[in-house]
């Protein structure tokens, strides 16, 4: 062969083999001791890493640099995080709660009842997310440790919230600045954010705090990188370049569960279904009868659709009330089987013998082809024409939610492990029930859960629960499985009431 | 020369303040609600309305528009609406990422797409039928098909290199080469089929021309004759299919970005397209058209340098 080839080809070997060194992964399966960086994979980017501006499946991004007044356990407990103690007055409106001491904020500045409430107070007023959750709240100051939060009702909901995004604490001196948290956060949490190694949009890179108050987390760094696609983040794992992930979609789930080196763990938190909100029939007429509702639920063959939809990677179910909150009865999963023949007998009771017109919107990040013609082929097998409307995902929110113009929308929404919430936000006038239309039996349940502590209204949730299934308030299709995957050498949690673990739930392998 | 620059900086110029406004009120005129898009569906509309005011979405169109062309024109294109970041910033973490891949894959493209194609202009027979197959295979592959064979193969089987992730240069040159060898794989086979086609029927034209073959009868020596006479004439229209691929790849990178995780322009073209995100996709949007503004003078200039005859007046 000529000297040149030859010599070419052994260059060409001597580069593959000097890169090879630098692949720096290799396979997940040779890994069987971690080092003390934890690289989490994420599909989320957090607007900024300013408390105010703290969402769902973000929150991780916080809770490396901000502590919360509540820790929020895996299955979901409450314990002393910042807050040691805490306990609400007979008519659940007063709660009061004991700080702990000797914390500081980034700068030195000590943790107090002053900051607590400045926090708590600029989450009501900011307008933010957690505006809404924290809305008529009055936070008194009795002592550098001790506060009170009085509240104009009672909003079982709260201890959740302290747990989550509403109770994460920032130094208040960062307050009179505009936008200095956005990129730069001042908290007491076990990590701080390493800017330099951060590349916000991309990487976010913390480094574990010398004087942390609390246990010292295993990991001296933690690495949050943004993804917008599953594959990459499949061979992230498979070659360890990354150490954990939470995996939504089927073909993804099935890549990784094919590396028996991979540890897998179910997550149930968001369902999927039709939120109806034109229960009053200002948009669709036909939406008002209990009837035609439970038509749509008889007619969806919701196995089928789990199967073609998420190759069978979920529970089909008929409510809204997720597996770890009081008021989830099993037996209503199945409430609905599928019926065409029933429904065609409901809306022919109703007074729509021949079905009705229905247009929905169509994102078709949520609503893929495939769930877009099963619901047509459904409906249309009883008699109801869906049309679908293509919405773009700018301005989906104001069409749907201001201007009002369906009567519902396919949504993933997460299933909140607090009762209350999940009142509040899928029943309750409001966002999702923007048209306001209620029912006299929810509403007397709602009052009597209110105010009674968290430990005796779990018959009352079923009960209302109970109603919304047989009210056909929803269509829901299935709670989907997520599969949340670690390398060996890293423990996690799935957690309560999150589609993504707490950053807490990380740890060493023992 | 002189003249021509000017008349192209000018025009260019233009080009980029109709792209601008363009690409502005486009943007602008979808019934956008960013106030409620930022604060969540729960949010208040009296905090809404607050927070499209603080972002000066309740002006009109063009008042927004000359407020950030003011501002762009001092070098502050603003901070991204959904992720905070400074959109200068933003672009330049990527910028590096998504360079690396289009200086690489044309590189790449240029020696071995020149290679093939002057190999089977000139040999023609086996060769060439060797070259044209394997053309047609470059081009008919799915390229993100091409990459998943590439990533599992070398990356996740073999380990030779990292699955995902991008190293910069500055941290290691290594590391670099290790995190893009993979993706200019990919994205170069398409490419250097393109332009080996192109110089191969340049070549084969150029060879048949009526001075070729005085040269060749007056006995010019064969290789003289193909590097002073033949590629030079050839080198116009392959250099023009490289200037529009390296152009392309601004954005044609998005699917081998998205399978390597790397965190380049092309990935967050799509991302931040998709959400709305005006003071990113503006800043995208500039540094498209002024990339398309140079490359497009340079591959000018370079026939120019290369044909006397091409040269505008």
């Amino acid at each position: 062969m000529n000297k040149r080839v030859l010599g070419a080809i052994g260059a060409a070997v001597a580069a593959v083999l000097l890169l090879s060194g630098c692949a720096g992964g290799g396979s997940a399966a040779s890994t069987t001791t971690h080092d003390k960086t934890l690289r989490l994979a994420t599909m989320t980017v957090p607007q900024s890493l300013d408390p105010k501006d703290a969402t769902g499946s973000a929150l991780p991004f916080f809770q490396a640099v901000y502590d919360t007044l509540v820790l929020r356990t895996p299955d979901g407990d409450y314990k002393p995080m910042l807050a040691t103690e805490w306990s609400y007055n007979d008519d659940q409106t007063v709660l009061s709660m004991t700080l702990r001491t000797g914390v500081t904020f980034d700068d030195g500045t000590p943790f107090d009842a002053k900051a607590a409430k400045a926090n708590l107070e600029r989450f009501r007023d900011s307008g933010g997310p957690d505006a809404a959750n924290l809305a008529g709240i009055t936070v008194d100051v009795v002592d550098d440790t001790h506060l009170t939060l009085t509240l104009q009702q009672p909003n079982p909901g709260l201890l959740f919230f302290l747990s989550d995004s509403a109770g994460l604490m920032a130094n208040p001196s960062d307050f009179a600045q505009k936008d200095a948290l956005v990129t730069s956060p001042d908290g007491t949490g076990p990590y701080v954010l390493d800017k330099d190694k951060t590349a916000i949009g991309t990487t976010w890179v913390y480094e574990k705090r010398k004087d942390y108050w609390g246990t010292a987390p295993d990991f001296s760094t933690v690495t949050m990188q943004v993804f917008d696609n599953e594959n990459a983040v499949v061979n992230g794992l498979k070659t360890g370049q990354i150490d954990a992930a939470v995996l939504q979609t089927a073909d993804q789930q099935l890549a990784a569960e094919q590396d028996k080196d991979l540890t897998l763990q179910d997550v149930l938190f968001d369902f999927q279904g039709i939120l109806l909100f034109d229960r009053g029939g200002a948009v669709t007429p036909a939406l008002a009868k209990p009837e035609v509702r439970q038509a749509l639920n008889y007619a969806l063959d919701r196995e089928t659709l789990l199967k073609v939809v998420r190759d069978g990677r979920g529970q089909v179910t008929s409510q809204v009330w997720g597996v770890d909150s009081q008021g989830y009865e099993k037996s209503l999963d199945d409430y609905y089987s599928y019926d065409p023949a029933k429904a065609k007998q409901l809306l022919a009771e109703a007074g729509y013998p021949n079905g009705f017109e229905l247009t929905l919107p169509r994102l078709t990040s949520i609503v893929t082809d495939n769930i877009a013609s099963a619901l047509q082929t459904d409906f249309a097998k009883v008699g109801v024409k869906l049309t679908w409307a293509d919405v773009d995902a700018a301005s989906a929110l104001k069409q749907i939610f201001v201007e009002k113009k369906f009567s519902g929308m396919v949504m993933n929404m997460g299933q909140s492990s607090n009762d209350w919430i999940v009142y509040s936000t899928l029943i309750a006038p409001g966002t999702f029930n923007f048209f306001g239309t209620m029912d006299d039996e929810v509403n007397t349940l709602a009052a009597q859960a209110r105010a009674l502590p968290a430990d005796q209204t779990a018959e009352l949730y079923q009960k209302m629960n109970e109603r919304i299934v047989q009210q056909a308030w929803f269509v829901p299709f299935y709670r989907m499985t997520y599969k949340l995957v670690t390398v060996p050498g890293i423990t996690a949690a799935p957690q309560s009431g999150m589609a993504v673990p707490s950053i807490y739930n990380y740890s060493l392998s023992k | 020369m002189l003249g021509f620059l000017i008349r192209r900086l000018a025009s260019s110029i233009a080009l980029l303040l109709v792209t601008a406004l363009l690409t502005f009120v486009l943007l602008s005129i979808p019934n956008q609600d960013v106030g409620r898009q930022l604060l969540g569906m729960q949010a208040t509309q009296q905090a809404i309305d607050a927070k499209n005011a603080e972002l000066g979405l309740d002006r009109p169109i063009l008042v927004q528009f000359f407020d950030w062309l003011t501002h762009a024109l001092q070098g502050d294109f603003g901070r991204s609406w959904f992720s905070s970041e400074n959109v200068a910033t933003a672009i330049g973490n990527r910028l590096p990422v998504t360079l690396s891949l289009m200086i690489g894959v044309t590189l790449v493209t240029a020696v071995f797409g020149y290679l093939l194609g002057v190999w089977a202009g000139t040999r023609r027979g086996r060769v060439d039928t060797f070259v044209q197959v394997f053309s047609v295979a470059g081009y008919a592959l799915p390229g993100f098909l091409v990459t998943i064979v590439i990533v599992i193969v070398f990356a996740v089987k073999l380990g030779w290199f990292p699955a995902i992730g991008y190293t910069p240069i500055t941290t290691s040159f290594t590391g670099w080469l290790s995190t893009i060898t993979l993706p200019v794989i990919s994205l170069s086979l398409a490419a250097v089929a393109g332009v080996a086609q192109q110089v191969r029927s340049s070549v084969i034209e150029v060879s048949r021309s009526d001075y070729i073959r005085t040269l060749t009868t007056r006995g010019l020596p064969r290789r003289r004759i193909l590097f002073r006479h033949v590629l030079r004439n050839a080198s116009a229209p392959a250099l023009t299919v490289l200037g529009l691929q390296f152009v392309g790849l601004l954005g044609g990178a998005v699917i081998v970005e998205q399978i390597f995780g790397l965190p380049g322009i092309g990935s967050m073209t799509i991302k931040y397209t998709s959400q709305g995100d005006i003071p990113i996709i503006m800043g995208l949007v500039m540094l498209t058209a002024i990339g398309v503004v140079i490359i497009n003078l340079l591959v000018d200039l370079a026939i120019g340098a290369l044909l006397p005859k091409a040269r505008v007046s």
